[in-house]
Order: structure tokens, then sequence, then C-alpha cells
């Protein structure tokens, strides 16, 4: 076999075993055929990360597009119409509008504990779980969760019980899951059993209990203070 | 999920709208999830842009064709693997356990093997007709098959694409030599 053949199956990963030995073999004893396997290699490498810097460069214009400056005259001019709305709406109704305010604040928390990847297709329960989860299959998700929280107690099954009984609207159900939380102290999941337990509680117009769960997480130090001191003064 | 072969083709074509609402549905559920760890505001971002910018990458090169999980999933696991790299790096605390379960390994996502030939190559690569950088890039960014190529490109023989490539290998080459 030729050398340029040589190198076209090396970059397109088609060597076969033998082929693969006298690929190593001409790279240790032919300087020229190691000279073009270098050039080539950095082909790739100067195509790649040109290609990641285009790519990198669009990304950073979704952020800066996503942010417009405008004067500030016309920043002011919108707020005092929002102003105007807001007391507006506000004699209206004269009470908070928890249903906005859950929507706006309520995303459903990713799958971040069990990813699928191509090629497996392993059939356990905490993968069937999370497939079941990730297509929004959330009642055969919950009985899924349910399972592995009663055979192990993991804290991640009853938070993803608790947020799919969430996206089905079974707010009550969903209230008494994440509040069986007490026991789990010191879990990466903690704030955000709180977090979304105050959630269920604006959707509930529950002003009370929201407030207190907002409370704690404002005590201490997490990745959902900041959020929450947000969302606790728009309900007080 | 029936969608996702499609939004696959369109990452495929870099098609900048089905990026950006990619980039923007996943975001802040990106944020929440980084938000666990020690990173800052700007590095969150930033890693976030280099998982977009793979996962693209891997479309392209048909790494997800047959993916078995949503695309959302398979997204996340790159994030995740992506933050436990830079966690490692800066020797950061962290609990292994929850990184116990990373699927998604990146043979060589960085860029250690820069060299002074290869910033003259990028220069030449750029300076390069549209015709032979589509050639380069089918082949040793997207790792395509020449056989796959020829029918892309619409070349009638394998063999008239092959020299092709020589020639522009060679401009390439000569390209950096002027330097």
């Amino acid at each position: 076999m030729d050398t340029k053949t040589l190198l076209e199956k090396y970059f397109d990963g088609s060597l076969s075993k033998d082929e693969k030995i006298d690929f190593e073999r001409l790279l240790a004893e032919d300087s020229s055929f190691r000279d073009e396997f270098e050039f080539e290699k950095n082909v790739k490498t100067a195509i790649t990360i040109n290609e990641r810097n285009d790519l990198k460069k669009m990304l950073q214009s979704f952020e800066t597009t996503k942010k417009p400056k405008k004067s500030f005259y016309l920043i002011y001019a919108a707020a005092s119409i929002v102003f105007f709305i807001g007391l507006f709406t506000w004699m209206n109704f004269s009470a908070t509008n928890y249903d906005t305010l859950f929507n706006e604040y309520y995303q459903t928390y990713p799958n971040t504990v069990s990813p699928t990847v191509r090629g497996t297709t392993s059939t356990d329960l905490k993968s069937n779980a999370f497939y079941a989860y990730d297509s929004g299959n959330y009642e055969e998700a919950i009985a899924l969760f349910s399972e592995i929280y009663s055979k192990n107690g993991d804290d991640f099954a009853l938070f993803y019980k608790g947020i799919s009984l969430i996206e089905l609207q079974k707010y009550d159900e969903a209230l008494a899951v994440l509040q069986k939380n007490n026991s789990l102290k010191n879990s990466t999941f903690e704030p955000y059993f709180l977090w979304y337990t105050a959630l269920i509680h604006i959707k509930l117009q529950n002003k009370n209990e929201a407030t207190l769960n907002l409370k704690l997480l404002i005590e201490s130090e997490n990745p959902l203070k900041k959020a929450a001191k947000k969302l606790l003064s728009e309900i007080e | 999920m029936n969608n996702q072969p499609n939004l696959i083709d369109l990452f495929k074509e870099n098609d900048k709208r089905t990026i950006q609402k990619f980039y923007n549905e996943h975001k802040n559920g990106f944020i929440l999830f980084a938000k666990r760890y020690k990173i800052t505001n700007d590095d969150i971002v930033d890693i976030y842009q280099e998982a977009i910018i793979a996962l693209i990458e891997n479309a392209k090169k048909g790494k997800i064709d047959s993916l078995q999980s949503s695309l959302s999933t398979y997204f996340f696991s790159i994030g995740k693997f992506m933050i436990f790299q830079k966690l490692k790096k800066e020797k950061s605390k962290f609990s292994l356990k929850d990184f116990s379960n990373l699927e998604y390994i990146d043979e060589n996502y960085t860029e250690e093997n820069f060299n002074n030939q290869v910033a003259l190559l990028q220069l030449g690569l750029q300076k390069m007709g549209e015709k032979c950088r589509k050639i380069l890039e089918f082949f040793y960014y997207q790792e395509k098959k020449m056989d796959e190529i020829k029918e892309l490109l619409g070349y009638d023989s394998k063999d008239v694409l092959k020299s092709q490539k020589s020639r522009c290998l060679k401009q390439l080459k000569d390209s950096i030599k002027e330097n």
C-alpha cells in the first residue's frame, strides 16, 4: 500500500491492524513520511482551531445581542410606562400575581445525574427513570424514582420525583415528596429542595410558607441565595 | 424527541437560528447546575460555550447520529465533563461522587498540540479558496471518508478528488514557506 493511502486511512480512522503496524514502522524509519504526517496533523489542528474560533464568535454574539444597549432616556421612558402599567394592575388586583411569579421562576431541573450516551443501551432502573424523565414521560418517571427511593433512599430520586410531580401539576403531592427531605441534610440537592418547595407554595398562594423556605435559603451560603432574595422581595 | 435527527442535521449545517435557540434554551439550566460548584459566572459562561462547541463538533463528525438519549441530556453530560475538568485543573475541592458516572469522554479537545506551524497554517487556511477549504474541512475536521466527500462535492471520481486534495495541501505548504 502506498504511503498516501496509509495516511488517508489514518485520518479517516480506517487503518486495519496490519496497516497500523506498517504505519508505525514507516513513522520510525522514513523521515519524509514522518514530516508529511506531522504536516497533515498540524493541518487538522489548524482547521479545528479555526472552526472552534468561528463558533465561539457566533456564541459570544448571542450574549451581546441578548442585552442590547439602549440609551438611558429610552430606559427611563420604558420604566415609567412599566411603572404606570404596574400601578394600574396593582390597583385593579391589589395582590401579587402568584401564577406569573411561579411561571417566571420555575424551570424543569435538568437531568444531571444519569446521562445516556450513544451506544449504551443499559437497562438498569436509574437509566430507565432518567430516560423517562428526559422524554417528558413523567408518570413513568415518578413510578421508577419511587422505586429507587424505596430501595436505596437516594436523595436524587426523591428530588426528581418531586420535579416530575410539579411537571404534572400535582402540586400537593410534589410538596409532600419534597418535604421528606428533612433527613437529607448536607445533600448537594438540599438548596434545590428548598427552592422548589418555595416555588410550589407560591403557586398555591401560601405566602407564609413560601417566605419561610426562601428565608432558610438566604440564611446559608448556596447557589440560589441571590435568586431567593429577589423572589422574596417580590412577594413581600 | 421525534424532531431530534432534524436538529442534529441543522447543527451539521451550522444553522445559526437553531444554534441560538438551543443556546438560549439550555443556558439557565446549565448555570443553575454549574452554580453548585465554586466557579465564577464568567467561567460558567465560558464552559457553557465550550460545551456547545463540542456538541456541534460531535454532530458534524457524525458521532451522535444514533444517540439513544435526548440531545439535552447528552449536552449536559458534555457540560458536566467540562466542569469536572475545570475543577480538576484548579484543584478545587469537590465530591467525586457527583462525577461518578461520567460517560462523555473527549479524546483531545484541548489544544495542546499547538505550535508555530499550526499558527501559520491557520492563516494560510483563511486565505484559501472555498473549494480547497471545503475538501480539507470535510476530511480533517468532520472526519468524513473520501467516498462521502466525493458525493457531497460532486466529483466524478475519487482519483480526481484525491489529486485535488494533494494540490490543496501543496498550496498550503507553499503558503507557509513564504512566511
